[in-house]
């Protein structure tokens, strides 16, 4: 798990010595350590999370939220089985989910689920591989066990303190147990990440980039909602994870120390996602977060963003709809249009931006040549009243 | 009244106001969301106690997740749809005046995509239709709310009338319950005026 | 208002109003369609694949799953479904999960029962909160619509019953700490125990007997507290002599 708004998915796997497996390294890559596997849970907690897990996976399957793309999921699998190695990767099975934020999540049983909202927020395949390699960190060091089993001790402890009486001081000392506890695990993971992409032929300095841009897009949030930009560069008691300050502090140490180089994929990576970037900027522009929306843009436009980011930038303006907006969404839907933009919708844009901006005669004709590219448009007749006859 | 009779009164008046669904019968014209707004419905609903908003209304036969009607009374110039829960983290989208009729599909589907925590929401069909006496629209869609596996239709009707927003929605279960009671919704939506 | 806001968040989340259970809030827990007989011996019900959860919840109240529990719980109401409605002569066959299409649309259905549940025990069980043109006479009319019988697997079969339980197990500490609270007088409850049971007719669709309940007995880690729970949950199950062995 990475971002704060995840629920925690369970890792386990009973490591038994003695049944290495690994891939023999590159001198000059860090060394795995042997990667074992042995899929019978052991005692009752564990095989608890695996029943819970096993029940999940039974509904994922069918669930309407799973994108059934076989090319993209042997896509995403390509990238965690290049990060981990492919005998760790072999009885993992990866779920991509259309949630757009950012996320993934690991269970006990080997089901793991990307967010199409991290595809989004990652710009090359060795980014993705140090988020999936971070989440695989958990389940080789069975963290959801540990994790659960701590749980369980102190929320006893806590619920006895209550009865009690108040007592903050002694409540907040153990519930920072708790969650440091499981702090610790997050740079357990974050470290084990990073040493799979050293040991791959990414480049682990990727690593911490994906916490830098992660920073800066919730500044970005913030900023567009007219709040303070606050952000917390030591993370607080109730924080279950690192600050992504911390993170990307002890990321780039950890690259520094690996000093291993090589190409990242940023090329592979457009191509491997350019099927569904249409939808995941749709999505991402639907969440009413103008500032964070526009940060990602710029990203992507700074890496050689194409006619369909320009395209979201446009529809992003027109959405917020302030009179100027309408100025800048037409100028934009036109730039997209040169750009190579072919979605008829580019055309609806720039008419109903133009309407607004009192250019009348030039927004009919773009609304009518929206209806040429499309006769069947779902909006059809909404559009030909306004072009009128 | 003295502050204990108050509380009192606040007691007693709180359990049967979650219990305040009302019977809505049929053929007779009532105002609905605290508004200007008017229907009368050919078939008997059921007023639910509980608000969407201060400016909405639900109405339903078997329950609002299996035949859900929504009235929105006039919503005003940069406020949202809908009561928002987490306006700091969620906030929802705003209805300004500046929309035209085709920008009203996008605010309720941008508003349910943040509420219903769900990128399963499309826009089916929209098309110039009378309501309440004036130009407006009519559009369907089709959504999944997050965490559930439930598909659901919805069609909605709405118009902008001195610079506020009126709609009446209607969403189903698309297995059986959308085509079992959309006729009465359409009866609804035609029978409006402001 | 806010007591009432409290309530409505409570039921949207699906918590135990049991907690708050003052004689206004008393529910109901069966509903049988008016009239409706079940119609004696060779009924072939097809039962769709429970969903079972069985844990424990510690002192803090956290839900601990357990696999050994849980599998055991899972055979047992299996055997005690199939026990109890041999007994009335009933032919119960578990639906056959296919794969794709039908899977997902035996998903939907799955999806369906559970609103369709969580409507009558909101808006029929609670007498305070009944809708009003659900108040007539002995109305109990639900339907999940005469489409169902398209669902692939049901060719063959007359109904369909529908089992969803979850239960938390009251750890040793838990149970300490709720003498010790209620010393105290601080209400806390030692588990969590759900239940739906629901049959619906594969001809027509409609919901001819549903038990809801929220304060489920029997320990159905246990063959006998299995039964018990299926007593419980089958209490009341159209044209049947199964009683409740006890009510907790």
């Amino acid at each position: 798990m990475i971002a704060p708004l995840c629920r925690r998915g369970a890792a386990a796997v009973a490591l038994l010595a003695g049944l290495a497996c690994g891939p023999a390294m590159a001198a000059d890559r860090a060394a795995l350590p042997p990667y074992s596997f042995a899929y019978e849970p052991q005692g009752v907690d564990e095989r608890g999370m695996w029943m819970m897990a096993d029940e999940d996976e039974r509904i994922l399957r069918t669930s309407s939220f799973v994108i059934r793309d076989e090319e993209l999921n042997a896509y995403v699998r390509g990238v965690l089985c290049r990060t981990v190695g492919e005998d760790r990767c072999r009885n993992v099975r990866v779920y991509v989910m259309r949630i757009p934020q950012f996320n993934a999540t690991m269970y006990a049983n080997g089901m793991m689920t990307v967010w199409s909202g991290l595809l989004l927020r990652v710009q090359n395949e060795a980014e993705l591989g140090a988020v999936l390699g971070h989440e695989f960190g958990h389940f080789e060091k069975r963290h959801s066990l540990n994790g659960f089993k701590n749980k369980r001790s102190v929320s006893d402890v806590l619920a006895w303190l209550g009865m009690v009486g108040p007592n903050a001081g002694l409540s907040a000392s153990l519930a920072g147990y708790v969650y440091s506890f499981s702090r610790a695990q997050e740079t357990e993971a974050d470290l084990i990440g990073i040493q799979y992409l050293a040991s791959s032929a990414y480049p682990s300095a990727a690593a911490p980039k994906v916490w830098s841009r992660l920073m800066a897009e919730q500044d970005a949030t913030a900023a567009g909602r007219k709040r303070k930009v606050r952000h917390s560069y030591a993370a607080g008691f109730f924080a279950s994870h690192p600050t992504e300050a911390a993170r990307e502090a002890y990321l780039s140490r950890e690259a520094a120390k690996y000093a291993d180089a090589g190409d990242p994929g940023a090329e592979a990576y457009r191509k491997g996602i350019a099927k569904w970037l249409p939808q995941l900027l749709d999505d991402q522009i639907k969440l009413n977060d103008f500032g964070g929306s526009e940060y990602l843009l710029d990203q992507l436009a700074a890496s050689g963003g194409s006619a369909d980011v320009t395209f979201a930038r446009a529809e992003l303006y027109s959405q917020r709809g302030n009179p100027r907006d309408y100025v800048t969404a037409a100028e934009l839907y036109r730039e997209a249009i040169a750009k190579g933009c072919d979605r008829p919708e580019a055309r609806r844009g720039l008419g109903l931006a133009l309407l607004r901006t009192q250019q009348s005669d030039e927004g009919k004709q773009a609304l009518r040549s929206y209806l040429e590219f499309r006769p069947d448009a779902p909006d059809g007749p909404m559009i030909k009243s306004l072009v009128g006859n | 009244m003295k502050p204990i009779t108050l509380i009192i009164a606040a007691a007693l008046a709180a359990a049967p106001a979650y219990a305040g669904n009302s019977l809505i019968p049929a053929g007779r014209t009532v105002q609905v969301a605290k508004s200007a707004m008017a229907v009368t419905p050919g078939s008997e609903w059921n007023k639910l106690g509980r608000r969407p908003g201060t400016n909405g209304e639900i109405w339903t036969l078997d329950g609002d997740k299996l035949n859900r009607v929504t009235f929105y009374g006039g919503i005003a110039q940069d406020t949202t749809l809908f009561r928002e829960v987490d306006r700091k983290n969620s906030p929802l989208p705003r209805f300004s005046q500046t929309m035209l009729l085709t920008d009203v599909p996008k605010l309720l589907e941008n508003s349910y995509r943040v509420a219903l925590g769900s990128a399963l929401f499309t826009i089916d069909q929209m098309e110039p239709a009378r309501f309440g006496g004036v130009d407006g629209i009519r559009f369907t869609y089709s959504f999944v709310a997050g965490n559930q596996e439930v598909q659901s239709k919805g069609e909605a009707r709405a118009a902008i009338v001195k610079g506020r927003l009126y709609m009446i929605s209607y969403e189903a279960p698309a297995l059986h319950f959308f085509e079992k009671n959309v006729a009465q919704f359409r009866q609804i939506a035609d029978s409006a005026t402001f | 208002m806010r007591k009432t806001r409290l309530l409505a968040a409570a039921m949207a989340c699906g918590i135990s109003l049991s907690l708050l259970s003052a004689p206004a809030l008393a529910q109901e827990k069966t509903g049988v369609k008016a009239g409706f007989v079940m119609p004696a011996g060779g009924t072939r019900i097809v039962l769709m694949r429970p969903s079972v959860r069985v844990g424990a919840q510690s002192t803090g109240g956290l839900f601990e799953p357990n696999a050994d529990w849980t599998a055991q719980a899972r055979e047992n109401l299996d055997a005690a479904i199939r026990k109890a409605q041999g007994q009335l002569g009933h032919q119960v066959t578990p639906y056959e999960d296919g794969t794709g299409a039908a899977d997902s649309l035996s998903n939907q259905y799955r999806g369906l029962f559970t609103s369709l549940a969580d409507s009558v025990r909101e808006f029929q069980f609670f007498p305070g909160n009944r809708l009003p043109t659900k108040k007539r006479k002995d109305s109990f009319e639900w339907t999940i619509g005469p489409e169902a019988k398209n669902l692939p697997g049901l060719e063959n079969a007359d109904y369909v019953l529908f089992i969803t339980t979850e239960d938390h197990y009251g750890s040793a500490g838990r149970k300490a700490l709720q003498i010790f609270a209620a010393l105290g007088g601080v209400g806390i409850t030692s588990g969590v125990h759900l239940g739906y049971a629901g049959l619906v007719d594969v001809r027509t669709g409609e919901l001819v007997w549903l038990n809801a309940d929220q304060q489920m007995g029997g320990d159905v880690r246990t063959t006998e507290g299995a039964e018990k729970r299926v007593s419980q949950l089958l209490e009341g199950f159209p044209g049947s002599t199964i009683r409740s062995a006890s009510a907790q």
